[in-house]
């Protein structure tokens, strides 16, 4: 039903011809006038879209004309007006949400192509409840962020508003992915099953389990997703098999197959180390699947790139000397980075030449003794677009990569490819307790600190 | 969106449109706009005039602006800010769209997993809140502070107070719209006072001409149920009873339980419950001495004065926790259990209104693992409150919630891993003092501490989300 509640002739001062691509409308009382064009920007399910001028009346919306005049700025130019500032971004969510262009909104305000790792400041701090520090975060494409605290979920919608915070059946949760702004899968190192959470209702949608030949339980040690896949690594309670288990994300979580299954036969302990961190690299179509454990003679691990079609391990990194504390693969740089456990320096590994003998790059100091230390412990590292990001300790490293017109280069000046870091954040921001957990949403970065119970916003540096 | 167009706003078309003039700038807004505020609302009865030039309202516009995006939207815009919440409140009171008003500024629902402290409610004299009754249907709160009796209104702002005739007034609750009952541990009676005029109206003295013993009874507890008040009596020497008073004549109608209060268990209750679904009287005592807790749990028909259930602790119960006697006990009137809280473990108990026996108690297990150091840990000042089905815990300082996990797969079925525990606070807020009484209404947790001024109001975080720190 039109929200146009009676009408009136057009009054004479404003020019109006009904061929003409003009539209006039009068909102709380004020007079508007813009083009069909604009107005069909919103899109046919907006109440916008079907307004006309047809009947020589000016339609009427009995909504605030304030905001009206903001909305109309962003469907002309695509962005907010700086007036929208006298408004809260809710009020312009709620009213966008009424006329039906609350996309036109997102992509302007949290649009994943905007983000631009050199303008990234501190703005702002998302508080929680209670007095658990944040486990883990995740985020989906357009910045809704899910935070997994203790027992519980908080869950923010891309303005950043609190929608919610959830009670789950975990003790705490060690693994969290967002699959859309309500909906999330969790799960924990220390009970069984992968937990599909509706957050708007609070309630467990579906337990997906492995059926290990132990028939014990079998926990979670790692989610991750493609477009179409979902991906859990499991480990039976027994600690004594594992697996990853392939599901379709769009045909209701069907399981597809599984792969990777190991058993622990023996004292062997390196035969089956269940992976930690799941990563789908759709450039390759190969899941990268890791893992590692620390033992009498220092951390082991490997480092397992999947074509799940096959079941085939296309490539396998053995780690045995400055092994991962933490790996990334990246789309657009066509590599693997990591941060070594005993070093803290950083590595890549051209996804291009995979059976080259010598993987790992180092891109630091190669020459670092390694004397038991371990300088890489607890960093984490993530790829966003084409640049890397490493935290140590309560800052994130930033390494993109140099492009070096190949005029200038000359042989064996520099390695083919040329990675440089910079720290990220002004000197305030610098420091503080050690980074958990850090992701990327919308056109912003999430970072989860030890011991704050809040999640800190770093957001593109607003020019005023 | 499409279900943003069934908003009541813009569903009715029959109205026509209306211009009106607020204090110079002119408005145009729908007819069913402004029926949108009520039959009774000026809006409405201005949308009843003819429709020739724009109707003049000699008000504020910037505040009338907020009040008409209220009633499209049934929201409050950010731009509500800028003015505080007692000039929203008169002037839609001018408007007569309060309902709406209300509406819109009330907290969400308490989850005590998702709470903070919004703010501090502080009487101007006597600021050590001795007692307080928090009005469930509206979120109002009555205290009493010194000998005063105090009234906030739903909006916390304070309406009357009423200086009473006791010292120290160390109980209180509200029975009627209008009157407060009082009674103090240092004078005798339970005193009946009208807020409205600050009269006192009445007066229940316990007394027996056949026992010279009972004189000078002084309450210590006070309950009510829909017609009836019951309130706990205690003599100079002990003996003690719990009187039901009607509320209508507010004489009292009959006796229950008098005991001699010569021992541990038949002191004078300290807690009263009124559970009507059931139609029982929850009575409980704790005492604690030098060796440790103990206290009884009864419970009273009133219309018959008999004991329909009792535990004594130390003593009854599961010989693992003898010795263990609870330090303090509520009742969940939505779900019609009993909780208690140990006093050495710290453990909580559950049990069944419904289904009581000799051993009736589940004892909630810890699953939590950063909570499994807390409590229990010597320190023994513990209360409890139950609340839209949560369970509000103070340890000394600290203010936990005992919540159910939605969805569970065993709904229904009782088990010792129904209720998981988490903090309500922070650090930092367990540290300004010994929670004294936690009581819920209008989805307000209120909370007050041992010789700290004023009473906490906990809410859920409602328009809450992202903090600027630029």
């Amino acid at each position: 039903m039109p929200p146009f509640a009676g009408s009136k002739p057009i009054s004479n001062g404003f020019h109006h011809n009904s061929n003409s691509n003009i539209i006039t409308l009068d909102v709380g009382g004020q007079i508007f006038q813009t083009t069909k064009q604009t107005l069909s920007l919103a899109g046919s399910k907006s109440i916008l879209s079907n307004i006309s001028n047809s009947d020589h009346v000016i339609p009427f919306i009995d909504r605030d004309p304030e905001i009206f005049s903001i909305l109309l700025s962003l469907l002309r130019t695509g962005n907010l007006p700086s007036k929208a500032k006298a408004f809260n971004i809710q009020d312009l969510v709620f009213e966008s949400q009424y006329y039906g262009i609350e996309n036109l909104l997102i992509n302007s305000q949290s649009n994943p192509a905007q983000f631009d790792a050199f303008n990234l400041e501190k703005s702002s701090v998302l508080p929680l409840s209670g007095r658990d520090a944040p486990s883990a975060v995740s985020t989906t494409p357009y910045g809704s962020v899910h935070v997994a605290h203790g027992s519980k979920i908080t869950s923010f919608d891309w303005s950043l508003q609190r929608k919610c915070t959830i009670l789950t059946q975990f003790t705490a949760i060690d693994s969290l992915l967002a699959l859309s702004p309500n909906m999330a899968a969790a799960g924990a190192t220390d009970f069984s099953g992968l937990q599909i959470v509706d957050l708007d209702k609070g309630f467990v949608k579906e337990t997906l389990n492995w059926e290990n030949v132990t028939k014990s339980g079998s926990t979670v040690q790692a989610i991750g997703a493609s477009h179409e896949h979902l991906f859990t690594s499991f480990e039976s309670s027994r600690r004594n098999s594992n697996c990853i288990m392939v599901y379709d994300l769009n045909d209701s979580l069907r399981p597809v197959t599984k792969i990777g299954h190991y058993e622990i036969f023996g004292a062997d302990l390196d035969s089956a180390i269940p992976s930690t961190k799941l990563q789908w690299i759709s450039s390759h179509n190969l899941l990268m699947a890791s893992g590692s454990h620390s033992g009498p003679f220092g951390v082991s691990g490997n480092i397992k790139l999947w074509d799940i079609r096959s079941d085939n391990v296309v490539w396998e990194i053995k780690e045995k000397v400055d092994c991962f504390a933490d790996v990334t693969a990246s789309n657009e740089l066509y590599s693997m980075f990591k941060v070594g456990v005993s070093t803290g320096e950083l590595f890549f590994a051209d996804l291009r030449y995979m059976d080259s003998d010598k993987s790992w790059i180092c891109l630091g100091d190669g020459r670092k003794v390694v004397n038991g230390k371990k300088e890489g412990y607890g960093c984490t590292i993530e790829s966003h677009g084409n640049q890397v990001f490493c935290s140590k300790g309560g800052n994130i490293e930033l390494w993109s990569e140099v492009m070096l017109g190949s005029l200038e280069k000359k042989e064996n000046s520099l390695p083919e490819r040329v990675f440089r870091k910079n720290l990220m954040g002004r000197v305030k921001d610098m420091g503080g307790s050690r980074i958990n957990d850090f992701v990327f949403g919308g056109n912003k970065m999430f970072i989860a600190r030890k011991d704050q119970q809040s999640v800190e916003v770093w957001s593109p540096v607003r020019v005023f | 969106m499409d279900d943003q167009d069934s908003n009541p706003t813009t569903t009715t078309v029959g109205g026509g449109r209306i211009k009106l003039n607020v204090g110079g700038k002119l408005f145009e807004t729908t007819v069913s706009t402004l029926r949108s505020g009520g039959p009774d609302s000026l809006l409405s009865a201005l949308s009843n005039r003819p429709v020739h030039d724009p109707v003049f309202i000699d008000r504020d516009p910037e505040i009338f602006t907020i009040l008409l995006s209220l009633l499209r939207t049934t929201r409050l815009p950010s731009t509500a800010k800028r003015f505080s919440n007692q000039e929203l409140i008169d002037e839609s009171l001018y408007f007569g769209i309060e309902s709406q008003l209300r509406s819109a500024l009330a907290p969400s629902r308490l989850s005590g997993i998702d709470t903070s402290l919004s703010t501090t409610v502080k009487p101007s004299s006597d600021g050590d809140v001795s007692d307080f009754h928090a009005i469930d249907s509206d979120g109002s709160l009555w205290v009493a502070h010194g000998g005063q009796v105090s009234v906030y209104d739903w909006n916390l702002s304070h309406t009357a107070t009423v200086r009473t005739h006791l010292d120290f007034i160390t109980s209180m609750k509200r029975i009627r719209p209008e009157i407060a009952a009082v009674g103090s541990l240092h004078g005798s009676g339970l005193h009946f006072y009208n807020m409205a005029n600050g009269r006192r109206v009445n007066s229940a003295e316990w007394v027996d001409p056949s026992d010279v013993r009972i004189y000078k009874a002084r309450v210590h507890a006070i309950a009510d149920s829909e017609n009836s008040v019951f309130a706990s009596y205690e003599c100079q020497h002990g003996e003690n009873c719990v009187i039901m008073i009607d509320k209508s004549t507010m004489r009292i109608s009959s006796e229950i339980g008098r005991m001699s209060g010569n021992s541990a268990k038949n002191m004078v209750p300290t807690k009263l419950t009124y559970v009507s679904d059931i139609g029982v009287l929850v009575a409980s005592s704790v005492t604690s001495g030098a060796f440790g807790y103990s206290g009884y749990i009864r419970l009273w028909d009133p219309r018959t004065q008999d004991m329909v259930w009792e535990t004594n602790e130390p003593g009854s119960g599961r010989s693992s926790r003898f010795g263990d006697s609870f330090a303090d006990t509520d009742v969940d009137l939505d779900e019609l259990s009993l909780f208690k809280v140990c006093s050495k473990s710290g453990d909580l108990a559950m049990a069944d209104l419904r289904k009581l026996s000799d051993d009736p108690w589940f004892y909630l297990k810890e699953k939590n693992p950063s909570m499994r150091n807390v409590g229990g840990s010597g320190g023994s000042n513990f209360v409890m409150h139950c609340y839209r089905k949560q369970v509000f815990v103070g340890r000394e300082g600290e203010l936990e919630v005992w919540s159910r996990v939605e969805g569970n797969e065993n709904e229904g079925i009782v088990n010792e891993e129904m209720y998981r525990r988490n903090y309500v606070d922070k650090v930092e807020d367990s540290e300004r003092g010994i929670i004294k009484k936690i009581e819920g209404g209008g989805d307000r947790l209120f909370v007050t501490r041992e010789n700290v001024e004023g009473i906490e109001v906990w809410q859920s975080s409602y328009n809450s989300g992202v903090v600027s720190v630029l």
